[in-house]
């Protein structure tokens, strides 16, 4: 331990641990420190409690006030329920739509659900996402490419002697009724240049049976073994009808339509 | 009358240390050495690659076109860049240094296991480092206060494991039964801190909220994040360095204990009111809100226990620049809840959302309260590690008065600015425009104060570097900020 | 505190608390929504957006878009966004699901772009399925107005459906138009042109910009326009964007030379010389996410139209890449116009006239005869 005494004034100047291994001289900072701090136990003021009862009062009325019934649904603080569900939105705009033509409808569904990656201008992007402007496959018959958004379409795939197949294109069946996508094709045959026949919902109403248990997206084989043929029925198809039907089975060879 | 010479109030019991006490304490200050000198060092050169970069996002506000063409320069990505360095580089470090420190002193046991802790600086400059590099190359994450890329944010979840694992195990070999106050804040937030920062990688990366949620998440964390870590450290230091400079003793027991569980259950449920009027249920924000109204509890509480604490000492304010820093920390923390708790009321909130106000309110959290407090720290505990004084109490005074106006002078335009800029923008017969020309002075009046504190940084980098080359003063006597008129008095510190 | 027990649950309970209360129940109640659909089931909003628009997003969030600009419309009762046509309704939580990051702001130093996509001219938007811009709302008939002049000859009552196939861009009253043609990823650069160079507006313009004259003194959102009046010629176009025209403050001023406002040409040029566009605006330019070349033979179809100091010497062309491409689908697919449920417009827009429309459109919905 340490024999002499230590006062304060006589611990080395300048000592720093660098230069005296002796920890015991002690350095003049923690000389004069004083002690490690400790605790009073003063008792709580009255006043004080007088504030922890406003906070609590006040903070417990703003919360019963504004929370909106605290429910998932009410986002306005004053606590308005929210409306029933199935109010507005909805139908009620097919009568709009109505009064547009199938191209202009095709033309809004297709700004929603294609342009992302199709481009506004259908030109694609190259090696992802194929162009629908003079596309063989979307002025072609009207088959190949209702099958295509029906189902949706994956891996490499030729399209304007361009290949493409680094994206997968999501099947439509589920979210788009059978006008929607009637109207997008009609759109996309008669847009940027392309002068395909238009296509109807009855069109894809059939073919959406068809396919009905074909569950998986359709790959590039398979579409090219469909008929290069418009679907049929619908006024504006011409041509003898045929079935199609037996070509979209997978994995069938396609049998030559009349 | 005692030996300062200043009429105070006499201490109950005698003030001075013991022998043994002071032999333990120097062990103890020994072992803390390079862990603690090693986090500060960092501290400090975050500090300054942050307030430089600090400085591009303030004049860039106003000044569009400088150095507009370089990428990683664009304002989007200096911006968050300066936010992480200061928060994860220079704030989590000082803090950490500091609560190592105070650990060691008040477990009163010598640093064990300092390997950990060093370990631990260099894998967080690591994470630090790469995380700011990543930001101003382009992978911020997007997501504010979180913006470190994974590979970053790995690293530092495996520094501070590090770091809280030498924590746990000091405790653990802490003499002593009682345990004091700071010890309950740094506990508290060597905990809080992993289980903050687990909790938002996970739900924001690892498995994602839906929608909206990530955005409540962010700022659950933010704010947590502030109250939490920050906060907690920097309340422990002050509980630590106020009663310890003064020699008297806390004030009150209960005080402490309600301040702090309050503290703990109160702050914690911030967060959401930075999200007023936003596509949430009603009463998340609310619930935010009611929690900034309950917060004033513990403010109210804690800042009472200081003041009684200080009772009659506050002059000792003007020669010791510890508790100058300390004390304007602690009084910041009043400033700060009060303001956050104005601008988040509904009322209010409409007006000042979206507007530069929270940047007012994060400084002040993060600057006017937790970086003072710390710069108080390190006043304090730099000498008792490097066994020299500061040199010159005119760069203190500097260092003080520039930290002090600067951070006064931005809060204040800040506010002030965020407040017209909100009213113009509901005011909708005024374009858009019209509500950034009206804050643009006020944005020209912070980066004037941004001046100031870049002066106070490089102030302070200067002399601690002189510090730690050995080059302080060589003295017995502390560093006053009125030397002369305290040597004459001979005081003690 | 003696005990190290008590210490050590309390730390864990009060934060537990929090995390719970703030974080887990509110992923209970708002964490699993669905996209609302109507009853057939194919109204669904929101899709979710694949493509492009995920790159954009990842651009937005590594260039610190978000730091200035917020995604989040609030309601008309607590500020005034709807009345500054930044959206027609407020934002609901149902409108981020897909969203990641989502990026809903806390600053505005530059404009909300929660609804940006949809006060895109109306080609160029791909907005939400909806009839959308409901009047006084977002109406992506934007630009429309514009002093233009007189409707050009006979707009052949042409019912092409948004002027679309207007086979030529008449050269216009300003220089938009050859810039218009070179406008990067514009719906279809025909449309593109025909749109901004035809003050012919009546052409069949309909539903769509009726013929949005681009380069006019005003633009289309909120500002009151005169030549709606004129737009609304033949081809009986319900001066769609008349929604969008309620007298209004007359900004943001639509200057003249620039491609139509909120357009994606628009866009690209405000990204890279934001002063052109706007003298006060402080946004930084990124440029550095063009690229400056030699014209090969012929301008390239993505080429920024530039103006004045910023535009490229002689045989040199600004184009963008690919990033900024994206960021621009991004923030064109930025639209919150679909009527939610549990977020009832606000404002005097009759949305429910406007609403379901299936087909996402310009304001046209629910007023008269649009298009054809």
């Amino acid at each position: 331990m340490n024999e002499e005494p230590k006062e304060p004034a006589r611990v080395g100047q300048g000592m720093d641990y660098g230069e005296q291994a002796d920890v015991q001289q002690v350095h003049a900072a923690v000389q004069r420190e004083k002690r490690e701090p400790r605790v009073g136990a003063e008792p709580l003021s009255i006043w004080l409690i007088a504030i922890y009862g406003m906070a609590i009062f006040f903070g417990g009325a703003y919360l019963g006030r504004y929370s909106g019934n605290f429910s998932s649904g009410g986002l306005d603080p004053m606590g308005a329920p929210p409306p029933a569900k199935k109010a507005v939105a909805g139908p009620g705009g097919g009568e709009q739509a109505a009064e547009l033509s199938p191209r202009d409808r095709g033309k809004k569904i297709f700004a929603a659900n294609c342009q992302t990656c199709h481009q506004a201008n259908g030109q694609g992007v190259p090696g992802q996402y194929p162009p629908l402007a003079g596309s063989e496959f979307t002025t072609g018959g009207s088959l190949r490419p209702a099958m295509i958004v029906l189902k949706g379409l994956q891996g490499p795939v030729k399209v304007k002697g361009q290949q493409y197949g680094t994206a997968v294109m999501q099947p439509w069946d589920k979210t788009l009724t059978d006008q929607k996508i009637a109207d997008v094709l009609t759109y996309e045959r008669s847009e940027w240049g392309n002068n395909a026949s238009p296509v109807t919902a009855e069109q894809i109403s059939a073919l959406r049976k068809e396919l009905a248990n074909h569950p998986n997206s359709f790959t590039e084989p398979e579409i090219l073994a469909a008929p290069e043929q418009d679907l049929p029925g619908g006024a504006p198809a011409g041509g003898a009808p045929a079935k199609p039907g037996e070509a979209s089975k997978p994995g069938e060879p396609p049998k030559p339509q009349s | 009358m005692n030996a300062t010479g200043i009429p105070l109030k006499e201490p109950s019991v005698s003030a001075a240390a013991g022998a043994t006490e002071q032999l333990e304490r120097a062990y103890i200050d020994a072992s803390t050495r390079v862990p603690v000198l090693m986090f500060y060092t960092s501290a400090m050169a975050w500090l300054i690659l942050g307030t430089v970069l600090a400085g591009f996002v303030s004049f860039k506000l106003h000044e569009p076109d400088l150095l507009s063409n370089i990428s990683f320069l664009t304002w989007g990505r200096v911006r968050p860049a300066h936010m992480n360095v200061m928060v994860y580089g220079w704030a989590s470090m000082a803090g950490m240094g500091t609560a190592i420190w105070l650990m060691a002193r008040l477990c009163r046991t010598v640093l064990r296991y300092p390997l950990l802790l060093l370990a631990g600086a260099c894998f967080w400059n690591l994470g630090v480092l790469l995380g700011v590099c990543g930001i101003l190359l382009g992978d911020s994450t997007g997501y504010q206060w979180l913006e470190f890329p994974g590979y970053a944010a790995i690293i530092l979840f495996v520094a501070y494991t590090l770091v809280v694992s030498w924590a746990v195990l000091m405790f653990r070999y802490r003499r002593g039964e009682q345990i004091y106050i700071t010890q309950w804040y740094l506990l508290g937030a060597f905990l809080w801190f992993p289980w903050l920062y687990a909790a938002g990688q996970l739900m924001l990366f690892v498995v994602p909220v839906q929608g909206v949620l990530q955005s409540a998440v962010g700022w659950w964390y933010a704010n947590n994040l502030l109250f939490l870590w920050f906060g907690a450290i920097a309340l422990g230091t002050a509980y630590y360095m106020i009663p310890k400079v003064i020699g008297r003793p806390v004030y009150s027991y209960h005080l402490a204990t309600i301040g702090f569980w309050t503290y703990a259950l109160f702050s914690s449920w911030t967060g959401m009111q930075r999200l007023v009027d936003g596509p949430f249920p009603a009463w998340m924000i609310t619930a935010s809100i009611a929690a900034m109204i309950l917060a004033m509890i513990p403010v109210a509480t804690v800042g009472l226990n200081h003041h009684m604490t200080m009772q009659g000492y506050f002059p000792l304010m003007r020669y010791s620049p510890t508790l100058r820093f300390t004390v304007f920390g602690a009084m910041s923390y009043t400033v700060f809840s009060v303001v956050g708790l104005l601008i988040s009321l509904r009322s209010v909130a409409g007006y000042v959302n979206f507007t530069q106000t929270s940047i007012a309110y994060s400084h002040l959290g993060l600057y006017a309260f937790f970086t003072m407090v710390i710069f108080g720290a390190m006043y304090y505990i730099v000498p008792r590690l490097v066994g020299r004084e500061w040199r010159y109490a005119s760069l203190i005074k500097l260092h003080f008065w520039a930290s002090a106006y600067g951070i006064g002078l931005m809060t204040l335009m800040l506010l002030a600015g965020g407040f017209l800029q909100g009213a113009d923008m509901e005011n909708p017969t005024l374009s858009f425009s019209e509500t950034v020309e009206t804050v643009l002075p006020y944005l020209r009046g912070r980066s004037l104060a941004g001046i100031l504190l870049t002066a106070a940084h490089f102030i302070f980098a200067y002399h601690f570097g002189l510090m730690l080359l050995g080059l302080g003063r060589t003295s017995t006597v502390p560093t006053f900020l009125n030397p002369v008129e305290a040597e004459e008095t001979s005081g003690g510190h | 505190m003696k005990g190290l027990a008590p210490l050590f649950l309390g730390i864990f309970g009060t934060f537990a608390f929090s995390w719970v209360g703030l974080t887990v129940l509110p992923n209970w109640q708002i964490g699993h929504l669905n996209p609302q659909s109507d009853e057939e089931g194919t109204d669904i909003y929101p899709q979710p957006q694949s493509g492009m628009f995920e790159r954009g997003a990842r651009v937005y969030a590594a260039n610190g878009c978000i730091y200035c600009h917020s995604q989040q419309v609030r309601p008309a009762y607590a500020a005034a966004d709807i009345e500054r046509k930044w959206g027609d309704r407020r934002s609901a939580p149902r409108d981020y699901i897909f969203e990641r990051p989502v990026f809903l702001g806390k600053m505005r130093m530059g404009q909300d772009l929660a609804n940006i996509g949809a006060r895109a001219p109306a080609e160029q938007a791909s907005p939400a399925p909806t009839g959308a811009a409901p009047p006084g709302g977002s109406p992506s008939g934007g630009t429309s107005p514009a002093a233009s002049p007189a409707p050009q000859g006979g707009a052949p009552a042409a019912a092409s459906p948004a002027a679309k196939q207007s086979p030529n861009p008449s050269p216009a009253t300003q220089g938009a138009s050859p810039g218009l043609a070179g406008s990067p990823a514009t719906a279809s650069s025909s449309a593109a042109a025909a749109v901004a160079s035809s003050p012919a507006a009546p052409q069949g313009s309909s539903s769509p910009p009726a013929g949005a004259p681009p380069p006019g003194p005003k633009k289309g959102l909120a500002s009151p326009s005169p030549a709606a009046a004129t737009n609304a010629t033949p081809g009986g176009t319900t001066a769609p964007s008349s929604g969008a025209q309620t007298a209004g403050p007359p900004w943001p001023i639509q200057t003249i030379g620039e491609p139509p406002m909120y357009s994606a040409a628009w866009h690209h040029v405000h990204l890279y010389s934001p002063r052109s566009i706007n003298l006060d605006s402080n946004m930084p330019a990124y440029r550095f996410l063009y690229k400056k070349r030699r014209i090969s033979d012929a301008r390239s179809v993505d080429a920024l139209q530039l103006t004045g100091s910023d535009a490229p010497p002689e045989g040199w062309e600004v184009v963008p890449t690919y990033d900024a491409k994206c960021l621009v689908a991004y923030m064109m697919a930025l639209n919150q116009s679909h009527p939610l449920n549990e977020a009832k417009s606000a404002g005097g827009a009759p949305p429910a006239a406007a609403s379901p429309a299936v087909s996402p459109g310009p304001a046209a919905a629910g007023s008269p005869a649009p298009a054809r």
